[in-house]
């Protein structure tokens, strides 16, 4: 206990945890902090990195390398040979698959992590009363678990890893079950709820907009490794890896080459020349955090579609940053255009357009690059 | 029938009504052979007249069966016997099941392999193996014991009350729980297990408060089924309980039927009370499957085990030492008795010779029997296929108005007990003017097996067309295909080896068979199973166990072929 150089404002630690299965890595030195009150996510497009990095949390693996620790004692460590089965970690977990118990009735199955913990009757129904309340479950608390419907088992299935107040919230992929509108309404209800009880949450999600819309802080995993940890806008602002950035949200890629490098520390802009049928042309852009860039060497330009400008073609704009195009084609979405803009050879964007004024397909027009918005990368 | 009158809103009212009548005598015909016999039965309790007289009826077959000692004696024996089996295997089938699907039990793959083997082996062969080892005189374990000094003598007698319990609970009470509930377990969503661990419950509390309580549906759904299973055979008592005159109902009514006067208001009347008590099990059966089911497989679920850590060891022995029991002692030493001078002498100077086989082989009776058994076991199987599939047919792919009918109808047989199903029968084929020829013929024995086999045989049907889905045979017929080409060329050709594998399991249930058979035969249709038995009320224990160990290997090997074929314990019940 108290081992570990923890300020107690971290509630879960991990450090180079690493879970293998058969020789590939599930969790590949998987670094974190998680602070007190804070949702944190485990973002991962496609594979099983996230979920086995909550259930190393959860004790339902144990890791083959690193430590975790929680609220400043040691969980599990590999080379320590510590191991704290889930049952003494006073986490709260909500399943997949909800797994709610069908032998047992909503009452039951909230009462019962109480009943393990020693808590007098009067005092579980009590509990039990006020926290179905809290989440609009009053009133089933005789009905079997599974006789619920799918938005109100996963309600049930939170009071259950809420009730007995946890030191953190494991969440696994909670949402996935439910149709798209029930989705949405629980994503604020959680949020709603975690202000309100101040919990700390650990999220593991595949979907971008689960992640960006629910957290306070994302992790975005890849191949088992973390590429980037931050808050949603800075992930989505300045993603530290071509991964991240393609992984979130659209982008508009340009390639080129350096022509000039910002000099000293007065300012960061890259000017780059592009190439193929641009040739001749240059934009410029901030260089992407942490990258090394050579002048003359290849480089992409990444800019999100909706940082684009967008102005008639005449009259013509005199600042740099600007490139003419010509809308390929045009589809009124009902709020906005979706415009399809030919830049000259294999270079096209597809962005979205205000409705502000009538354009039409095969018409000439202008694209602006902000430079800030515009980030350059090592090809 | 109902579905002959029903109007179905349905394009082309002609082929729907065609389907109708097909499924129509479908369930008729299944019905006739399954609960027509049973009806008979029940009719003639009532009959007492002597059989060549004229009838006469009254209640004295009633009051035979509950008021003399020796037949209530045989009812109370046979509750005693099915309760202290039940209560004994269940515990330890539901530990092995859970060490099998939920922990990392090294080998666990061979183990479930080898009790699923076990399964197969034929009750009679398994009985004579542990006559050799547990005989009150010569039996090699009490011969060990006796060496001892500290051992009081030969305390194990197979014939007894516990010997009958002890070879009942190898040949059936735990195999076939084990190979039913493992995939149960191994269905069983991890998740229920890992909330309740996350939530604070230590393993032993999250084995009896979560996992215990979710799969209860499942263990008790197998209970029944056990119970229904373990009534089918009587061969074991009727080895082991004859010698020191032990009955159950099988026996008893083996006994009434075949000794000097034939008493068949008494034996009808006992089976009448037998079936009576297993209607309770029946209903709770169907309830059980028809209810909520807790087991469901969830969307995506990962199959994770418990580590065992330092129970691995204990764990391992426990399950080596009930696969010795169960399948090695068996195998291992019917084959020994085989090549015994005496059989269970092993004392006597040069115990060994091949002369059982030379004999037996060359035995005509034996030939006849081994004729008699190739015919009956082929044409079963065939028949089999072909009956069994069309019944699975109705019930999963047609909307006809009676499948669910048709589908309790075909399950029944495996709620009659062996002996009664053959009783049932050889009523019908007696008391019925035109089926009275085939009495004494192999065709009866193949009616005999089709129905008996037809539980399950309809049962492995459904799960495989099922799993199949409807929409590969709907594509086929948008594709332009006839119904017929569609089933021949999709159905068909998906199903084979599920068809086959019921046709193996066939083939080995008919060549093992003796509680159907055994009021059926006559020294003109004997198969194989009759013929061992018979060696046995002549106390040729050595030409017995010769057949017996033949039996068992192609029993063994008929279920490996079934296994490849891609037969598991999940599809069966």
């Amino acid at each position: 206990m108290g081992a570990e150089p923890g300020t107690s404002d971290t509630v879960l630690a991990l450090d180079g945890v690493t879970k293998l299965f058969g020789h590939a890595a599930a969790v590949d030195g998987v670094s974190l902090s998680i602070r007190r009150g804070e949702v944190f996510t485990l973002l991962d497009p496609s594979g099983c990195g996230k979920t086995t990095t909550l259930r190393l949390v959860a004790g339902l693996e144990r890791p083959d390398a690193g430590e975790i620790t929680l609220r400043d004692r040691v969980v599990a460590s590999a080379s320590r040979r510590v191991f704290v089965a889930p049952n003494r970690r006073n986490l709260g977990m909500v399943f997949q698959s909800y797994a709610v118990w069908p032998h047992m009735t909503v009452f039951e199955n909230v009462a019962y992590p109480l009943e393990l913990r020693g808590m007098k009757r009067a005092q579980v129904r009590d509990k039990v009363t006020r926290v179905l309340e809290l989440v609009g479950l009053a009133g089933t608390e005789a009905r079997p678990g599974t006789l619920l419907s799918g938005g109100q088992m996963q309600r049930l299935a939170l009071c259950r890893a809420l009730v007995y107040e946890p030191d953190l919230l494991l969440l696994d992929e909670p949402f996935s079950n439910l149709d798209a509108k029930l989705r949405e309404q629980m994503r604020v209800e959680v949020k709603l709820l975690q202000r309100r009880l101040g919990i700390t949450v650990l999220f593991v999600t595949h979907d971008q907009v689960e992640a960006l819309s629910l957290s306070d802080r994302i992790a975005v995993m890849h191949q088992g490794r973390v590429e980037q940890v931050g808050p949603p806008r800075c992930l989505y602002e300045e993603p530290a890896s071509a991964f991240v950035r393609d992984f979130l949200g659209q982008t508009v890629i340009l390639h080129g080459r350096v022509c000039r490098l910002p000099s000293g520390h007065a300012s960061s802009v890259v000017a780059v020349e592009l190439n193929g049928a641009l040739a001749g042309r240059t934009l410029s852009g901030r260089a992407a955090p942490s990258v090394v860039l050579a002048p003359g060497g290849a480089a992409h330009l990444a800019i999100r579609p909706e940082d684009i400008e967008v102005a008639p073609h005449d009259p013509p704009r005199q600042e740099t940053n600007w490139l003419p195009g010509v809308i390929e084609s045009l589809s009124f979405v009902g709020d906005r255009y979706e415009a399809r803009v030919a830049l000259g050879g294999e270079y096209r964007v597809v962005l979205f357009i205000p409705r502000g004024r009538e354009w039409r397909e095969g018409e000439r027009l202008q694209l602006g690059f902000p430079p800030e918005m515009v980030s350059v990368w090592p090809a | 029938m109902a579905g002959l009158t029903q109007a179905l809103p349905v394009a082309g009212p002609r082929r729907i009504e065609l389907q109708t009548v097909l499924c129509t005598v479908v369930l008729a015909v299944v019905a006739l052979c399954v609960v027509f016999p049973l009806v008979l039965v029940a009719l003639q309790s009532l009959q007492v007249a002597p059989p060549g007289q004229p009838a006469r009826y009254g209640l004295d077959g009633w009051r035979a069966a509950l008021g003399e000692p020796g037949l209530r004696g045989a009812l109370t024996n046979t509750f005693t016997v099915t309760f202290v089996r039940q209560l004994l295997s269940l515990p330890l089938a539901v530990l092995v099941a859970w060490l099998l699907a939920r922990t990392d039990l090294p080998g666990r793959g061979w183990i479930e392999f080898a009790f699923w083997a076990a399964f197969f082996l034929p009750p009679f062969t398994v009985t004579l193996s542990w006559i050799l080892l547990l005989d009150p005189e010569y039996g090699l374990v009490n011969t060990w014991l006796a060496k001892l000094p500290f051992a009081g003598g030969r305390p194990f007698n197979i014939y007894s009350f516990w010997g009958i319990v002890w070879v009942h609970i190898i040949t059936g009470s735990l195999t076939v729980k084990v190979i039913l509930l493992t995939p149960a377990f191994r269905n069983m969503n991890a998740s229920f297990e890992e909330a309740s661990c996350v939530a604070g419950a230590s393993g032993l509390r999250t084995a009896l408060r979560i996992t215990v309580p979710v799969m209860a549906p499942a263990i008790l759904s197998v209970l029944l089924l056990g119970t229904m299973v373990s009534l089918q055979t009587f061969e074991v008592e009727q080895v082991l309980g004859l010698p020191f005159r032990f009955f159950v109902f099988s026996t008893t009514i083996y006994d009434l039927l075949v000794t000097r006067v034939p008493r068949y208001d008494a034996a009808t009347a006992l089976s009448v009370l037998i079936l009576a008590a297993m209607l309770p099990l029946v209903f709770a059966q169907q309830w059980l499957t028809r209810g909520r089911r807790y087991t469901t497989v969830t969307g995506q679920f990962q199959r994770r085990v418990h580590a065992l850590g330092r129970w691995r060891a204990p764990a391992m022995l426990l399950a080596l030492g009930l696969v010795l029991v169960v399948l090695g002692v068996p195998v291992i030493f019917a084959l020994l008795g085989t090549f015994m001078k005496l059989f269970g002498f092993f004392h006597i100077p040069d115990p060994w010779t091949l002369g059982n086989w030379t004999t037996v082989l060359g035995d005509e009776q034996f030939l006849r029997s081994l004729h008699n058994t190739l015919v009956l076991a082929v044409s079963t199987a065939v028949v089999t296929i072909v009956v069994h599939s069309l019944i699975a047919y109705i019930i999963v792919r047609t909307r006809y108005a009676g499948r669910r009918l048709l589908d309790f109808v075909s399950w029944l047989p495996f709620t009659v007990p062996g002996i009664i199903l053959g009783l049932a029968l050889l009523w019908l084929f007696l008391g019925v003017g035109f089926l009275r020829p085939l009495y004494g013929t192999t065709a009866l024995l193949v009616i005999a097996g089709v129905i008996a086999g037809m539980p399950l045989g309809v049962q492995i049907i459904k799960s495989g067309l099922m799993q199949l889905g409807g929409e590969l045979e709907e594509a086929s017929r948008i594709a332009g295909a006839s119904w017929w080409a569609t089933y021949r060329r999709i159905v068909l050709r998906l199903m084979t080896p599920t068809l086959l594998a019921v046709g193996m399991i066939t083939f080995v249930g008919a060549a093992r068979n003796i509680g159907n058979f055994a009021l059926l035969t006559t020294s003109a249709n004997r198969p194989l199973s009759m013929l061992q038995l018979d060696y046995v009320a002549q106390r040729k224990f050595e030409e017995a166990v010769v057949v017996a160990c033949i039996i068992m290997f192609v029993s063994l090997a008929g279920a490996l072929v079934a296994r490849l074929l891609g037969l598991r314990g999940g599809n069966v019940g």
